[in-house]
């Protein structure tokens, strides 16, 4: 769960006195939005993104001689001009966690990951945290979701499990979530089976409700719980 | 009244998948004595398992992972590749005599020997892919069908309708960049099903972009999304493919009854796909249908559907 494993280390950065129109080739190239600055030592100075240099360039509206146009009118705008400092990073002991408040706090699209001397080491976007989410799930394996309703208290999860390794099922993941019932958990074990028609016996024998999963809707949660808390 | 194959053999239910498995032998002892009961079975043309040739199999499956699943099945283990797919001794032999009279009840389709036909196997296919075996399938049938008839009749455009309520990822994997087979399935959302694929955003890719086609059927959908399905979605595709014949993935799975899906069709749903699948193959295919059974769980419900099934294909 560390941002290390999951960030792109072979990074695409650009040095400060370059063309924005080299960054803008750069991004185009490997379909990237966001170029780190560095020195030629590594040292991170700054980013540069897509945004940036949109903002820079002349409107491509008129798409027959955008390339003329914007060369023309932008003829030595360098990266460090546009480029943003004062960079928010983050270290790699930092976990996806972290990198996932931090961006939704900060509002970016990617952040850098430094040493403590400022080397840049790799970057982690939003793209790496979606792949990374979606192997936490579980679901890029083929398998089966349940969605079962348990008593809010201590042991209901071990007996669902226990129900699952009795069937020597394997898992892809468990979700635990709130639901709107008080005293309620939403549980979703996604399971790597085709066949979980004795596990849903079973675990309504043990007294579980197995849920519509078309009744499981987020936007039924009290809205307040989800408001966001900065 | 058409000339219909009907594909059943004893040996099929010799796949044994061990006790509370629920693709199991049974499936398709109900199914042969729901045909007899009904009188259906005097009408069709019988057809049995026939050892296939291995070339065809290799059309569509890796050698090494052919060589897996025999010595797995002959070292006497009990399952493959996951614990779904459970196993004997014979398996693969039985694998092997399914594809074989589904490529006969092909030939005798393509030759004029029969209008179509309808194939009872065992092992299922259409989660089978290229190098790994997955829900009960081992050899993807209905891949192996269609590499046969386009290389044998040189058919330029195969339909492939696949409406068990799970997505047939297999098939879909094999046929994913080839624009002269049309993979259509139907099926239960993956979000809330087995296997977790057959998006709707799922169209093929490179040359054989926009023939791969997915339906997702939300949990607790039934008759009335089928009928858009086929009608609003389904026909006007097919009208344009226009497919020489078509190759039916029957799955039986997404009745109410069927405990393997939650999506609610009623045995009326399931007559009502079948009739526009065999309008479809009227219109474009010369009424070529070979039909080839995926899932279907419901031992009380399989008689009624496939009797229901084949009827449609008897009356043509």
């Amino acid at each position: 769960m560390f941002v290390s494993r999951s960030m792109t280390q072979k990074v695409v950065t650009v040095n400060k006195d370059a063309d924005i129109l080299e960054a803008k080739e750069l991004m185009e190239q490997y379909q990237i939005r966001h170029v780190p600055v560095v020195e030629a030592d590594g040292l991170l100075i700054g980013m540069i993104t897509d945004r940036d240099i949109r903002s820079a360039l002349p409107s491509s509206f008129y798409k027959k001689d955008a390339e003329a146009t914007k060369k023309a009118a932008a003829p030595s705008i360098q990266v460090k001009e546009i480029m943003s400092q004062n960079l928010t990073t983050l270290s790699p002991m930092d976990t996806i966690q972290d990198a996932l408040l931090l961006i939704q706090k900060t509002m970016v699209g990617a952040l850098p990951v430094v040493d403590k001397k400022d080397k840049l080491l790799g970057i982690i976007s939003v793209r790496d945290l979606l792949r990374a989410f979606i192997n936490v799930l579980g679901f890029g394996q083929p398998g089966t979701l349940l969605c079962i309703l348990a008593e809010e208290k201590i042991g209901q999860l071990k007996k669902i499990v226990d129900i699952i390794t009795e069937e020597k099922i394997s898992f892809g993941s468990v979700l635990v979530a709130r639901y709107w019932e008080e005293g309620k958990r939403a549980v979703f074990p996604y399971l790597l089976t085709n066949n979980v028609v004795n596990i849903k016996k079973k675990l309504k024998d043990a007294g579980y409700t197995l849920l519509d999963p078309m009744e499981w809707y987020m936007d039924q949660l009290p809205k307040t719980e989800f408001k966001d808390s900065k | 009244m058409k000339k219909t194959g009907f594909l059943y053999d004893d040996r099929y239910l010799l796949h044994d998948t061990g006790p509370y498995h629920p693709e199991a032998p049974d499936r398709l002892s109900v199914i042969y004595s729901g045909l007899e009961r009904s009188g259906l079975l005097s009408k069709l043309v019988r057809l049995e398992g026939s050892m296939a040739e291995m070339k065809w199999i290799e059309s569509v499956h890796d050698k090494a992972y052919i060589e897996r699943f025999k010595s797995v099945c002959q070292s006497g283990h009990s399952s493959f590749e996951c614990e779904d797919n459970q196993l004997c001794y014979q398996t693969y032999d039985i694998a092997r005599l399914a594809v074989g009279g589904i490529l006969e009840a092909s030939r005798q389709v393509m030759e004029g020997a029969l209008d179509n036909a309808f194939c009872a196997v065992r092992p299922p296919g259409h989660h089978a892919e290229f190098n790994r075996a997955m829900g009960f399938c081992y050899f993807n049938n209905i891949a192996v069908a269609a590499r046969y008839i386009q290389s044998q009749w040189g058919i330029q455009r195969i339909g492939i309708m696949d409406f068990d309520v799970h997505h047939g990822n297999g098939t879909q994997n094999i046929f994913e960049t080839d624009p002269s087979v049309f993979y259509y399935s139907v099926h239960e959302h993956p979000s809330f099903a087995f296997p977790g694929t057959g998006r709707a955003f799922e169209k093929g890719s490179a040359e054989g972009t926009g023939y791969t086609r997915n339906y997702p059927i939300l949990p607790g959908q039934g008759d009335n999304e089928y009928q858009s399905v086929m009608n609003d979605d389904f026909i006007p595709l097919f009208d344009q493919f226009q497919p020489e014949v078509l190759l039916i993935s029957a799955g039986f799975d997404a009745h109410s009854d069927d405990d393997m899906s939650g999506v609610n069709l009623s045995t009326e749903g399931f007559s009502y796909i079948m009739e526009k699948l065999v309008e479809t193959a009227n219109k474009h295919a010369g009424g070529r249908i070979v039909s080839i059974l995926e899932g279907g769980y419901s031992l009380k419900r399989l008689p009624e559907l496939v009797n229901n099934h084949i009827e449609l294909l008897l009356k043509g």
